[in-house]
């Protein structure tokens, strides 16, 4: 009981980190910058856009206006040029279009009139080039036969409207799952900085040299209060995976994740946090300064999710960093997590990979604990 | 006296192995880290043909126009796609396989995209597709306006349709493209300067509680020393400046050299603005150790939260600066890490120096209300009989 409470006591005192991760977590793992999305209908992505109009909004100037409102989303209030240079540095604004003076008349008498343009450095920079280019193209090669405004604008119209009809080969709406896998894969970083600071802190406590010498000579055997530690260890681990599950939950919306897929997302977090909970005491068992253990919590938590994926999508890390990720446990969590969001149906096919990710983190669990009880064996026989 | 207390404070701080990790360690860390997890992000922002299926069958072949459009894409340096030509079923299997973005088939006489995901690369295949039956629909629009015009002349329909195509493919727009392609990582890595700028706060902060009796023993026993207590306090603020400083510029080295990260050419107002920012630092770790009456650990917490918050408007964590400067424009025009982070995005951006200046203007302006504050609370202090 004494040991017991010793060790709520310490994690108490440390209430404070876990509010701050979780504020993270809140903060960064709801943002919706997921990477890609699935919907089961085509929708063409549309790039904002600036335009300074030096011209009448007549004929085809307002033609070319109504068409970019249409294919593009149209920013407004950007006169300020160094503000509009800040938007296009940020990918804010991906294109801006300078119509010139007498476009529609210069257009209309074949002329080929010049458009000044500023982009971004992004892909969407480029898409919103091809809107642009493909207006002007159908506009040059209209005007070559001497067309009046009124019946140029009127074909360029019905040249625009050509479309391709598109199928989407996706059964379910996987979009749907897009925020979820991104707060379940930033919880990696907030699951090993919780578990492993919280921990390693309270172990730390036990291990302080004069704490150990109080201890040996209580009543209470060193195997039994290792014992309780762990267990209280394990409570906690659990603790936090239940808050943090039902926090994403509650974020969400249990609309969303309150099926297959949420149950999965679910049943991962645990493994990992079983899997955080190993390493918090294989370093525990290699570090006794406490004040050591931020800076190894914070090399552990942001290098494995840096390098994972947690972060940055891994689709956008470089083949090289993702040959490294495959040796921490992370990467098959965070890989699992996409494999959840990509479940189409339950057949084996689908869940046996996101099983085969679990399994290997259950492994990395094996793993950390035979090798902390080696280190632990060794530093006996050193004292 | 004050360069032998120079000396032996500098050695103190270098041997404090926490403060030399989170104000030197720490920094370099991360930036491999953002060097690892950033090195393909804006690359993977720059087009690249990406790979798509046709199925090749009867009705394809049979729709000149489109399937010679189509290879035209596919061909070249310059080609849009890396395109496969298969039956339908292989072409399902690609694509459940996501081996493609998408392939391309004809159904009744019209051509059709079939995608699994939407994405900018399957806006791309479906627009070009969309242009190719565009331009299509143009060469024949074209040919049967000029045949109606000509109507009761003798009508040559061939190099009707002739010029008509010749007038489709040779419309170019005349686009005068002006951009400054820049790299919108590199806000990651100023960010990540300027976090290591504030956390050497801590540096000033520990050395200010060695001066303060109600913090340290050590306070106590240099309050009562003879040495005056300006020339200890400044020995130590600049001992701290100093280590921080050098640990600055050590990091925008390692980061230009190291990993290549751009700061534009100008290498004196880079440094200048380092000074400038290991100053401001300096003089709120001074403030925050004075006006808290705390232990070091929770003063070095509070440090670590100002900074990082500093970072999250500045645009740590998904270069989001822009959108708060929009949002809340006073949090970085009065944040040390948003001027800091800002001034590095001036020198590298803009061409004139104008917004540099007031970056180095504002942090100037922000020490010095640090140093007066703390001045006002250090000076004069009396402490009473217990």
């Amino acid at each position: 009981m004494t040991v017991s409470k010793a060790f709520w006591k310490i994690a108490l005192k440390n209430i404070g980190t876990i509010i701050t991760y979780t504020v993270i977590l809140i903060m960064f793992g709801t943002m919706n910058i997921s990477s890609g999305s699935t919907t089961t209908s085509y929708e063409a992505k549309k790039p904002s856009i600036v335009i300074f109009n030096h011209d009448e909004k007549v004929g085809v100037t307002k033609n070319f206006i109504e068409y970019l409102e249409k294919n593009a989303k149209i920013k407004d209030g950007y006169e300020d040029d160094d503000r509009l240079k800040d938007a296009l540095f940020y990918d804010d604004v991906m294109l801006v279009i300078e119509i010139p003076e007498n476009f529609h008349q210069d257009i209309a008498l074949g002329k080929n009139p010049e458009i000044k343009t500023r982009s971004s450095a992004g892909y969407a920079a480029e898409l919103a080039k091809v809107v642009v280019n493909r207006y002007l193209t159908v506009a040059q090669a209209y005007a070559a036969i001497n067309l009046s405004e009124e019946d140029l604008a009127s074909k360029i119209d019905g040249a625009l409207e050509t479309s391709t009809k598109v199928d989407v080969n996706s059964e379910v709406d996987t979009s749907k799952y897009s925020k979820p896998t991104r707060y379940f894969s930033f919880a990696n970083y907030t699951i090993l900085a919780c578990v492993i600071t919280i921990i390693c802190l309270i172990m730390s406590s036990f291990n302080r040299l004069e704490i150990r010498k109080r201890n040996l000579v209580s009543r209470i055997e060193l195997k039994k209060m290792n014992l309780i530690l762990l267990r209280n260890c394990c409570i906690y681990a659990l603790a936090a995976w239940v808050f943090y599950v039902l926090l994403g939950f509650i974020v969400l919306g249990f609309d969303t994740i309150w099926n297959l897929h949420g149950l999965l997302y679910a049943a991962n977090a645990l493994v990992f946090t079983a899997c955080a909970t190993t390493i918090a005491y294989l370093i525990s068992r290699i570090v006794f300064n406490s004040g050591a253990i931020n800076g190894i919590m914070n090399v552990v938590a942001l290098g494995s999710s840096f390098l994972c994926g947690a972060f940055v999508p891994a689709e956008y890390l470089p083949e090289s960093v993702l040959a490294i990720a495959h040796i921490m446990p992370s990467y098959y969590y965070i890989d699992a997590n996409n494999k959840i969001m990509e479940m189409q149906n339950t057949s084996f096919e689908t869940v046996w990979p996101i099983l085969l990710n679990m399994i290997i983190v259950f492994c990395f669990c094996v793993l950390f604990v035979i090798v902390a009880n080696i280190i632990s064996k060794k530093k006996q026989k050193i004292a | 006296m004050f360069w032998h207390n120079y000396k032996y404070a500098f050695r103190t701080l270098i041997r404090n192995k926490a403060l030399v990790f989170w104000t030197l360690v720490f920094p370099f860390i991360l930036a491999i880290l953002f060097n690892m997890a950033f090195a393909r992000l804006h690359d993977y922002d720059v087009f690249e043909a990406f790979n798509v299926a046709v199925v090749d069958d009867q009705a394809y072949k049979d729709d000149k126009v489109f399937s010679e459009a189509f290879k035209t894409l596919s061909e070249g340096d310059d080609r849009l796609f890396n395109t496969q030509y298969v039956d339908k079923e292989k072409a399902e299997e690609l694509l459940g396989n996501e081996e493609i973005e998408g392939y391309v088939y004809i159904a009744d006489g019209e051509p059709r995209v079939k995608i699994k995901a939407n994405g900018s690369n399957q806006t791309v295949l479906t627009t070009a597709t969309e242009q190719i039956s565009q331009s299509t629909k143009m060469v024949k629009d074209i040919a049967t306006t000029e045949i109606i015009r000509q109507a009761g002349q003798e009508v040559d329909v061939e190099a009707i349709y002739q010029n008509a195509v010749k007038i489709v493919s040779e419309a170019e727009p005349n686009v005068k493209d002006e951009s400054r392609v820049m790299n919108m990582i590199v806000i990651e890595f100023y960010t990540l300067i300027a976090m290591a700028c504030m956390q050497g706060a801590m540096l000033s902060s520990d050395m200010m509680n060695r001066c303060l009796p109600n913090i340290s023993n050590r306070g106590k026993r240099v309050a009562v020393a003879p040495t005056r207590k300006s020339v200890m306090v400044t020995s130590y603020l600049l001992a701290g400046y100093t280590m921080l400083f050098l640990s600055v510029i050590l990091l925008i080295v390692f980061m230009r050299f190291v990993l290549g990260v751009e700061f534009g050419a100008n290498l004196g107002l880079i440094i200048a603005l380092a000074a400038t920012g290991s100053l401001t630092a300096t003089m709120m770790g001074m403030f925050l150790s004075i006006i808290l009456k705390t232990n070091d650990a929770a003063k070095n917490v509070i440090i670590l939260i100002v900074t990082m918050v500093g970072c999250l408007f500045a645009g740590m964590f998904g270069g989001m600066k822009n959108f708060f400067d929009e949002a809340l424009p006073f949090v970085n025009k009065i944040s040390p890490v948003g001027q800091i982070t800002d001034g590095f995005y001036a020198l590298f951006y803009y061409e004139d120096m104008a917004r540099f200046m007031v970056n180095v203007a504002s942090l100037l302006a922000i020490a010095a209300v640090f140093f007066v504050l703390s001045i006002r609370s250090l000076r004069r202090t009396r402490y009473d009989s217990i």
